[in-house]
């Protein structure tokens, strides 16, 4: 009853704390909003590309007398192609290069004489490519005729082991797919926002600082005699110390969800398709933040010593993790596999981009870890310095 | 019956003795005074006796129950108001009160009553609603008294509790101690007021230096040191040559000078007062003014120590 009494008593001193309310939910909230607003070019995907159909310049070189390559003619007349590619035949290569120079064209394919001859009867034939300016269109077009080349390199196999008239009964199996796709091919075809990336780690960080509370509550307390008086009472010290770490940790538990909740009203930030588990990573989070700032508060003879530490930590930790900025191989970012930010970012942007939970499970093993070593250096220390 | 023994109770701090051998029966339903000046042990004293401070040796019971074995059985007989002032700043009066009162285990009903009665007992019923910021140091060292007594614990420790306030908030404290010793509770009051002491105690115990020198009622000690007297005499024109000759006159103990006054002991000042005007118009001091000097508590810790409460 003693622990109840205790932890609603912290509740309500806290509650009344209109600082507490500002750092705590109001400041994370607008942090999130001006740097997920001011750095979206630097995290995440951005707007979806798109891309507009490529003028391609097709310079047949066996003159305009000769028929061009009746492959290369269905091919480009197939719809899958003409999304992306419109077909303008030129007379030769110069003015193909002129045409790419000066931006009227975005590519050019230069067809050998006797190209489909050469491909029949199994001898050597290339397609010649000239890329333009901008490298969207040479990626699209590019993309488009090396599913041609696979396909004519498929075909010239065909012939070559089962002889020319095995080319009619080869299916044309290339154009069933589209010759380019749009999108982040990896992640399951999902990317994160500026905003998702920043609100998971500014969630982290003030997660960390709510170990600000832990410390001002455990030496306020001291500092204001209470805790001489409550000493004076029928109350263990392990109950004061945990109804205590229960008050603080309900609310930060609430600053979580408000985070989480305001920032999806306000500014739209997608949280991922596993809330349950996002709970779970959050609680460990605070337990580890809570943990790390019972240590420094029982390690520091004074607060302003406890708060220089654990405003260090937790600076420290979220810059290493990459939580202020996405960082580049380097140590810096090996370091970071040393925090608590960076399983716990990690996750929340697995979780995200809907990653299975075989990729979620070594983060939650490992931050389970971190704690349980946590509560154990927690509960010696407190054994060995208590709370008085 | 002694609600609260202390027997041969020692204390250490890195090998300096705070509290050395101390012997103390406190009776119940009497007032018992700790006096002696910053420094003597008393807090540490005290502390112990809550179960604060484990002791290093001895043993201390309170009603019945061993401190060191009983340690939450005890400390739910016990209110202690602290010489700081142990409150929560964003909390009020009320929530004050009844945030101390849970800790005693008070529920529902019982601890809205109680709350209210120590309020009421202190003055504070009408600014139950506001948070002590708005108080004065009278009104907060009230409000620390009421967060101690609300449970009718049977024995209450006021450690230094008119520390810093007015007057007018010193009287009222001083009536609200004998008030609670009339509903029946065993009062320890510590204090290096000896006036304080004097006036509210049954008993009074003398500490300095971690040692209990004096113990007993008030006309007790006075007793132990009524076989001397002080002259206290304001004059003008205190030569050397006057206080040596007061210095070796028989009947004279001690001589002392505190500003434009002399301070003579003496077994009795009725039989040697003509002598003493007689050395002083011999060396031209003017008297503006004499007094004699009853011993009192302070008088007695200068006899036993050579140094005043307030050193």
């Amino acid at each position: 009853m003693n622990i109840w009494t205790i932890m609603t008593g912290e509740l309500r001193r806290l509650l009344r704390s209109r600082t507490w309310m500002l750092n705590m939910i109001l400041l994370p909230i607008v942090l999130i909003f001006l740097l997920g607003a001011s750095l979206s070019g630097v995290v995440g995907g951005g707007s979806p590309e798109t891309v507009n159909p490529v003028k391609v310049a097709i310079v047949n070189t066996a003159g305009q007398a000769q028929v061009q390559s009746a492959m290369l003619d269905a091919f480009l007349k197939s719809d899958e192609v003409q999304r992306f590619i419109i077909p303008v035949e030129v007379q030769n290569r110069g003015e193909a290069e002129s045409g790419l120079r000066t931006g009227k064209y975005g590519y050019a394919v230069i067809v050998p004489q006797e190209f489909d001859r050469d491909i029949q009867s199994g001898v050597h034939a290339e397609l010649e490519f000239i890329l333009g300016k901008n490298h969207s269109d040479n990626t699209a077009a590019g993309a488009v005729f090396d599913n041609f080349l696979s396909e004519i390199n498929y075909k010239q196999a065909a012939a070559l082991t089962l002889g020319p008239e095995a080319l009619a009964a080869v299916q044309p199996v290339l154009t069933e797919q589209p010759a380019v796709q749009l999108g982040n091919l990896n992640n399951g075809g999902k990317d994160y926002t500026a905003s998702q990336f920043y609100a998971a780690s500014m969630l982290l960080m003030f997660l960390l600082y709510s170990g600000l509370t832990v410390t001002g509550s455990l030496f306020s307390e001291r500092e204001n005699h209470t805790l001489f008086r409550i000493n004076s009472m029928p109350v263990k010290g392990s109950q004061l110390f945990i109804g205590k770490m229960l008050g603080v940790g309900l609310l930060t538990g609430v600053q979580c969800a408000a985070i989480i909740f305001f920032t999806d009203v306000l500014f739209g930030v997608y949280w991922g398709n596993r809330p349950w588990l996002l709970m779970v990573f959050c609680l460990l989070m605070i337990i580890a933040s809570m943990m790390l700032s019972i240590l420094a508060c029982m390690l520091c003879q004074t607060s302003e010593q406890a708060t220089s530490a654990v405003n260090f930590l937790t600076v420290a930790m979220t810059f290493m993790s990459g939580g202020m900025l996405p960082l580049p191989d380097s140590w810096v970012n090996s370091v970071g596999a040393f925090t608590v930010n960076h399983w716990e970012l990690q996750a929340m942007i697995k979780m995200m981009l809907h990653s299975g939970f075989e990729q979620l499970l070594p983060n939650l093993l490992v931050m389970s870890a971190i704690c349980l070593v946590l509560i154990s250096g927690v509960v010696f220390t407190y054994r060995k310095v208590g709370y008085q | 019956m002694a609600l609260a023994v202390l027997r041969d109770v020692v204390k250490r701090y890195d090998q300096k003795l705070t509290v050395d051998h101390v012997n103390v029966k406190i009776e119940e339903g009497e007032i018992f005074g700790l006096l002696g000046p910053n420094g003597a042990g008393k807090s540490t004293a005290i502390s112990m006796i809550c179960g604060l401070l484990k002791y290093d040796s001895g043993e201390i019971v309170i009603d019945g129950l061993s401190v060191k074995e009983h340690s939450l059985e005890v400390k739910k007989r016990i209110g202690l108001v602290p010489q700081d002032l142990a409150l929560y700043g964003n909390l009020t009066a009320a929530e004050n009160v009844r945030f101390f009162g849970k800790l005693y285990g008070l529920r529902g009903n019982l601890l809205k009553e109680r709350t209210e009665e120590a309020l009421a007992f202190t003055g504070l019923s009408d600014r139950s609603k506001e948070k002590p910021a708005t108080f004065s140091g009278g009104m907060k060292r009230r409000l620390n008294i009421a967060c101690a007594i609300m449970h009718r614990p049977k024995l209450i420790i006021m450690d230094e509790p008119t520390v810093g306030i007015d007057p007018q908030s010193r009287n009222h404290i001083l009536e609200s101690v004998k008030a609670l010793n009339k509903l029946g509770s065993t009062i320890i009051y510590t204090s290096h007021y000896m006036e304080e002491v004097a006036a509210i105690c049954d008993r009074v115990a003398i500490m300095d230096k971690g040692h209990i020198i004096a113990c007993g009622t008030e006309k007790e000690l006075r007793d132990r040191v009524a076989h001397e007297e002080k002259i206290v005499i304001r004059a003008a024109n205190i030569t050397p040559g006057l206080l040596s000759e007061l210095g070796r006159h028989p009947r004279i103990n001690r001589v002392e000078t505190v500003q434009d006054a002399v301070e003579l002991y003496l077994p009795s000042s009725q039989s040697e007062l003509q002598d003493i005007l007689f050395i002083f118009a011999k060396h031209e001091g003017v008297i503006v003014s004499l007094h004699i000097d009853e011993p009192d508590l302070e008088t007695l810790f200068l006899s036993l120590t050579g140094r005043t409460l307030r050193d």
